[in-house]
């Protein structure tokens, strides 16, 4: 009978460890501290430093809007927080926008951002109730920067001067 | 109990310190250190690795190490059966890693060692082994591979290094023109590799300890089969066997 039990708790043990080894060479964690909020995410228990969010918005409310980013990516090293990720991707809109021209290369980063948001919102549709920004839903910010990636001849329409950030 | 002990012990061996060991030196065996930032980088097993964990899974039944034919038997509790077959899974994720480990991560070494590593893996195919010599041979492929990777290939590509060893390092880069850029990591990569290659020797001669701490399934059969017999027919074979002997000398 122990012979049989040393079997399956070896057995069970050594998977255990096979499967967390598979789990390293997939995520490839750079730190010990990727490592643990990557095993925070896969077992559920994930959550985002609230104080450096915080911190983040106030940031971006000044239209600092790089140092808002790095203070959004302390608050979620994983990248799984739908909302933190919209409000990235709003900061590269925000810093992006111009009135003559839009800034290609931060809206490409702005639309990967939001893609995370929405990807990590499946189940239904992300909007951020904030009275400071004008677009609320993940879905309208996309359609927005994309269209700033377009190019088009009303590019060359000089009232477009005119047009207002949101 | 003497009997019962060793069961129990072989069981721990076969099912958690064999597998632990095989599996830390998978772990270990593609993990680098960033000389820049000091940050981990995993490299998976190349292609090519696997194909040299093939070999030495095949020399290692040549060599006796491996008995699958003793291990997996339909005879045996399926349990059993299983935790061998993941040991051997493990054995050779870990062939793999170990070599993963020794080889230069890419440009013309990687290819130089590898056809090295194949040469020497496919002309043992073809010699004869048992396990201890085929631990020897290993020992020296691995400690050669990690001498010239960590020490030789490493001090000339190193940015720490003196002018004229990096001299040496520009000039061979320059005539072979580039094919052999390698990736600087810093020093706990070498001492890392070394655990690996250590830790996995150690778990195969304890591979060795294992499989010759009993004897093989046709000698059971044939003690066993032999005490079945008449003490005349005793007598017969145990003359046959000292003639046999006897002949040999």
């Amino acid at each position: 009978m122990q012979f049989k039990l040393i079997q399956l708790v070896g057995l069970g043990f050594t998977i255990a460890y096979a499967a967390f080894i598979v789990w390293l060479y997939a995520t490839e964690p750079r730190t010990f501290k990727e490592v643990t909020t990557g095993a925070e995410v896969a077992a559920g228990t994930y959550e985002i430093n609230q104080e450096n969010f915080n911190f983040a918005l106030s940031l971006f409310r000044r239209e600092q809007f790089r140092a808002a980013r790095d203070e959004w990516q302390r608050a979620d090293p994983a990248q799984r927080d739908a909302r933190t990720q919209f409000y990235i991707a709003y900061s590269f809109y925000r810093q992006g926008w111009g009135r003559v021209y839009f800034d290609q290369e931060l809206f490409k980063q702005g639309v990967e951002a939001v893609n995370r948001a929405i990807a990590l919102s499946s189940t239904s549709p992300l909007t951020i109730d904030d009275p400071d920004l004008q677009i609320h839903s993940a879905a309208e910010l996309k359609v927005e920067l994309e269209q700033g990636l377009e190019h088009s001849w009303s590019d060359v329409n000089p009232l477009k001067v005119l047009r207002t950030r949101k | 109990m003497t009997e019962t002990n060793r069961s129990r012990n072989r069981a721990l061996v076969d099912s958690v310190v064999l597998p632990f060991l095989f599996l830390t030196v998978a772990l270990l065996g593609g993990l680098r250190i960033s000389a820049e930032s000091g940050t981990f980088i995993f490299v998976a097993p190349p292609l090519v690795t696997l194909l040299l964990a093939v070999l030495s899974m095949l020399l290692f039944v040549r060599g006796g190490l491996l008995r699958f034919h003793e291990w997996v038997r339909s005879d045996f509790p399926p349990l059993t059966n299983v935790a061998h077959i993941w040991m051997f899974v493990t054995i050779f994720f870990a062939s793999a890693q170990a070599f993963n480990s020794v080889l230069p991560e890419r440009g013309l070494f990687h290819w130089l060692f590898s056809f090295f590593f194949l040469w020497t893996l496919w002309n043992n195919q073809f010699s004869s082994f048992d396990a201890r010599r085929l631990l020897r041979s290993l020992t020296v492929l691995f400690g050669t591979a990690f001498v010239l990777k960590y020490l030789l290939l490493a001090s000339l590509y190193s940015s720490e290094a003196g002018w004229l060893k990096r001299l040496a390092g520009a000039l061979l880069q320059g005539v072979t023109l580039g094919t052999l850029d390698a990736p600087t990591f810093a020093m706990a990569t070498g001492y890392i590799a070394f655990f690996t290659l250590a830790l996995y020797v150690a778990g195969l001669i304890l591979l060795a300890f294992a499989v010759n701490s009993e004897p093989p399934a046709v000698t059971k059969t044939l003690v066993g089969e032999y005490r079945q017999l008449s003490a005349a027919e005793r007598l017969a074979v145990r003359e046959a066997i000292l003639d046999d002997a006897g002949d040999e000398d």
